[in-house]
């Protein structure tokens, strides 16, 4: 239930240590990179690279098979879709009817998904070590507005309580002999409106209270707010950070004006 | 260890457990191990501080959990088993809060979603929403929408719309937590009535005082077992007992402890016995 | 110095056809434990959201009246003005704690007042040491118990050093136990703080004992105030006005019924142990084994 959202794996691996902001901007420029390489070798390379770097990060086997197991799937679901749409080029390695398939749709397929994999599973090392409030910390730290930070972060926080409430929901109707994922259409909605209505009241009812505690708790008192939690950039972190911009800088020269094909 | 149930004989056993262990997916385990036979009529009190496992025990006998290992048997039928529909034909449960279940436009339209989920027939059904009406005293609040009453009235609501499914085992998660007295008393005795029909009731609580004012047996949890099965008037002699389940015992009852060896008997749940006993000696001479 | 000063407050909540509170006069001194008793309905919230200004400010209605905090008027303040004074705890720990961490729950409201932060990270150690959750700092106040939750919302407030804390019925979710933990945290705010505090229950049980007056409201009235021993003697009419009357009370007043006196009256089980031990038992009213 709150593993769901909660990534985090408490460690003290280098890429715990490293400032926040560093891994914010590194998983930004990762996923720049992404965008930026086009062919299957280079996407490879950096997948690989991500990969590493997840093992680094000592993630429990569970965790890390969990979190991918959604990545793959999309990734197997581009392989297969892709050619359906693209079907150009030469030569053919099959087909079914109007169906062809070609190798370089094929190839085509195989990068994209390369790609998408890149930029789903790069999110997974900043989740893998660092805690939510410290992601938001370093968000507004970078300059994100103090209420954009508090919303994210109170999203984060209410969102296993909100699906344990529909857990309860959907259990406090199935105790009343409702039976979901079965009947009509008409009946299926009205099962859907059995959960969401006491759901939305719920969630009214939270928020209301929610701004009254922010308002006791002297919320938008003062536009200078002092924050308990701070980070100071290292030597370390700034190693960490030039190391990044190397990772992202070295290829872009090589593709850009070596004319490399990356 | 109690011996195994056997089906056929001793029907008046509606319910039965037999080495219940129950895990939730984080690796939680609610239920180490726990076995209890309840009888058709009886009025049980499920007591025990939060987290003790009663809630996970009583959705184990509805169906809404599937026991990790052990054995429930309800009215001879194993409950692993059963689909959750049917068994809430026989098992009604209740949750604490009515507002996870609250829906409907009128009281009326709550209280027929669980028949008409059930497929019972249009006169059935008709019948059996009166009644529930009618038990839980709802009758003028039909057309209410449930939303805009007190939460007394909605506790009210979500209660009858479990006896208009016509179960023979009500469960009820403390339902009378957030009620004056007033309403929890009204709501006791419309419970009481149930009971007296011949329903079996099983009332979750952590109220000491209802328990010694209304059930006919205690069974204290605590961290997924049962500690104490007894008549209301042993789980108060025991403190002990019932400190470890996180339960504090009414005041009079701590009086009376405190007083023990003055010859007050150390059982006392209301005042007027304790007053009672105290001056018991000196009306005699 | 007066910590609260209601004069002749009325309020209707927008919506609502009767007055939630009507013609309602109250002054609690400045280091006093009030308790205000009455059942649902009977106006124990509102005068919570009026003592911290919610009411009027941020829960809109008639308003009628006038309410001094501290000695200056609600009207032209603003909630986070008033609430670098008093503190409140609500009734459901569900939504009021917001943040990711203990920690930071308890340190929200001293990071919005721009407080230094050596000076934060102390006030987080005082206040979640004086809750009894000092350690619980990085959990999440999801995984907490209920009473932990109450602990942590307290403690939340204390932060802030107010002068006054106002609790809505702090123990509504709580086992007894969870309930007893918390009483025994009001009972040193008041005790070792001498803090003003201002605490809604629809029962009286646990805070008769230690609570310098009782408030007893009823459909938006206050129908009594004094000290626990004049407001709680008489267990009858507290039963009509839908309050569960202390059982000790309870007691006390069946023992001057039979005994014809008017002179029991008992606010602990210590205290009515050693009476009834002294002049009741002590004169052989005991049937002894
Ligand atoms: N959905 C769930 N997932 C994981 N653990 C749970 C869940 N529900 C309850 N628990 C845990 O199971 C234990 C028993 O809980 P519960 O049956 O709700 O107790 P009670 O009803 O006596 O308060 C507690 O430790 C609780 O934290
Ligand atoms: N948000 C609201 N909207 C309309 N009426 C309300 C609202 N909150 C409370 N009331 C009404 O105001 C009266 C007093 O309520 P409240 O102060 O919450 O009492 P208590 O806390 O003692 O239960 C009640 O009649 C209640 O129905
Ligand atoms: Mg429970
Ligand atoms: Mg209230």
């Amino acid at each position: 239930m709150t593993g769901f959202v909660d990534l985090y794996t408490e460690g003290n691996t280098f890429l715990h240590r490293v400032d926040p902001r560093v891994k914010i901007t590194a998983v930004i420029l990762l996923s720049i990179l992404a965008f930026v390489l086009s062919s299957l070798e280079a996407l490879a390379v950096l997948l690989a690279f991500i990969m590493v770097l997840v093992v680094l990060s000592r993630t429990p086997l569970a965790k890390t098979a969990f979190s991918f197991k959604f990545v793959f799937r999309l990734m197997l679901l581009i392989v297969i879709l892709w050619p359906l749409f693209d079907r150009s080029g030469e030569p053919v390695i099959a087909s079914f009817g109007p169906l062809v398939l070609t190798e370089p749709a094929l190839l085509r397929g195989v990068t994209s998904a390369t790609r998408i994999g890149c930029l789903a599973t790069v999110w997974y090392i900043l989740m893998f070590t660092t805690q939510q409030r410290d992601i938001v910390r370093a968000l507004v730290k970078l300059g994100i507005r103090f209420d954009f930070g508090l919303t994210l972060a109170i999203s984060l926080r209410f969102f296993p309580t909100f699906s344990a409430t529909i857990g309860s929901i959907m259990d406090a109707q199935r105790a009343r002999g409702l039976e979901f994922g079965k009947g009509g259409p008409l009946k299926r909605t009205r099962n859907y409106v059995a959960v969401l209505i006491p759901a939305i009241v719920s969630a009214m009812r939270t928020a209301d209270g929610l701004s009254w505690a922010l308002q006791s708790r002297a919320y938008g008192a003062r536009l200078d707010r002092t924050y308990l939690r701070d980070f100071k950039m290292k030597w370390s972190d700034y190693l960490a950070l030039a190391a990044v911009v190397l990772v992202l800088v070295l290829p872009l020269t090589a593709k850009y004006v070596f004319g490399m094909e990356l | 260890m109690i011996p195994a149930p056997s089906p056929g004989q001793g029907d008046d056993k509606i319910i039965s457990v037999r080495n219940l262990r129950f895990t939730y997916e984080g690796g939680v385990v609610a239920i180490t191990d726990l076995s209890i036979d309840i009888r058709k009529g009886d009025y049980v009190a499920l007591v025990g501080g939060n987290g003790s496992g009663k809630t996970t025990f009583a959705k184990n006998l509805n169906g809404l959990l599937r026991p990790s290992s052990g054995i429930v048997t309800i009215r001879g039928r194993d409950a692993a088993r059963t689909a959750v529909p049917e068994l809430a034909k026989i098992v009604g449960y209740a949750f604490q809060n009515p507002d996870y279940q609250l829906f409907c436009a009128t009281v009326e339209e709550e209280v027929r979603f669980g028949p008409l989920n059930l497929g019972y027939s249009e006169d059935d059904i008709r019948r059996k929403v009166e009644r529930a009406l009618d038990a839980m005293n709802l009758q003028h609040l039909r057309d209410k929408p449930p939303l805009s009453l007190r939460l007394g009235e909605r506790r009210r609501v979500s209660i009858a719309s479990v006896i208009a499914m016509d179960p023979d085992i009500f469960i009820l998660d403390e339902p009378t937590t957030g009620l004056d007295t007033e309403e929890s008393d009204m709501l006791m005795q419309k419970l009481q009535n149930l009971n007296v029909e011949g329903k079996t009731i099983i009332l979750i609580t952590h109220d000491m005082r209802l328990v010694s004012e209304h059930a006919k047996r205690v069974v204290v949890m605590s961290v997924g077992r049962i500690i104490l099965d007894s008549d209301p008037r042993g789980a108060f002699s025991d403190l002990e007992i019932l400190r470890r389940s996180n339960l504090e015992p009414p005041a009079v009852t701590k009086l009376a402890h405190a007083l023990k060896d003055k010859g007050i008997p150390a059982d006392v749940i209301s005042p007027q016995e304790l007053v009672f006993h105290l001056l018991r000696g000196g009306e005699s001479r | 110095m007066k910590a609260l000063e209601l004069k002749d407050v009325r309020f209707k909540y927008r919506g609502s056809d009767n007055w939630a509170l009507d013609s309602v006069s109250l002054v609690v001194e400045k280091g006093e434990f009030i308790t205000v008793l009455g059942c649902n309905g009977s106006g124990k919230s509102t005068i919570c959201l009026l003592a911290n200004g919610l009411v009027p400010h941020a829960i809109q209605g008639d308003f009628e009246g006038s309410v001094e905090i501290f000695e200056k008027p609600v009207m032209g303040r603003t909630v986070a003005e008033i609430a670098t004074k008093v503190g409140i705890v609500f009734q459901e720990p569900e939504s009021q704690l917001f943040c990711m961490s203990v920690e930071e729950e308890v340190a929200f409201g001293p990071e919005n007042l721009a407080v230094p932060r050596h000076e934060i990270r102390e006030r987080v150690e005082w206040a979640l040491e004086l809750v009894g959750m000092k350690g619980y700092n990085d959990r999440s106040p999801f995984s907490l118990s209920g009473g932990q939750k109450q602990r942590v919302a307290i403690a939340a407030s204390l932060s802030m050093h107010p002068d006054m804390l106002v609790l809505d019925e702090p123990a509504y979710a709580l086992d007894p136990i969870g309930r007893h933990d918390l009483y025994s945290v009001l009972r040193e705010l008041k005790g070792k703080h001498g803090m003003t505090v201002i605490l809604a229950e629809r029962d009286a049980e646990e805070a008769a004992a230690f609570s310098d007056r009782i408030v007893i409201m009823n459909k938006g009235k206050v129908v009594d105030v004094g000290p626990p021993r004049d407001t709680l003697r008489n267990p009858d009419k507290l039963k009509r006005m839908g309050i569960q009357p202390p059982q000790l009370s309870e007691v006390a007043s069946l023992l001057n019924a039979r005994l014809s006196t008017s002179k029991y009256s008992f606010l602990t089980v210590d205290e009515a142990e050693s009476t009834i031990t002294r002049e009741i038992i002590g004169r052989g009213g005991v049937v002894r084994k």
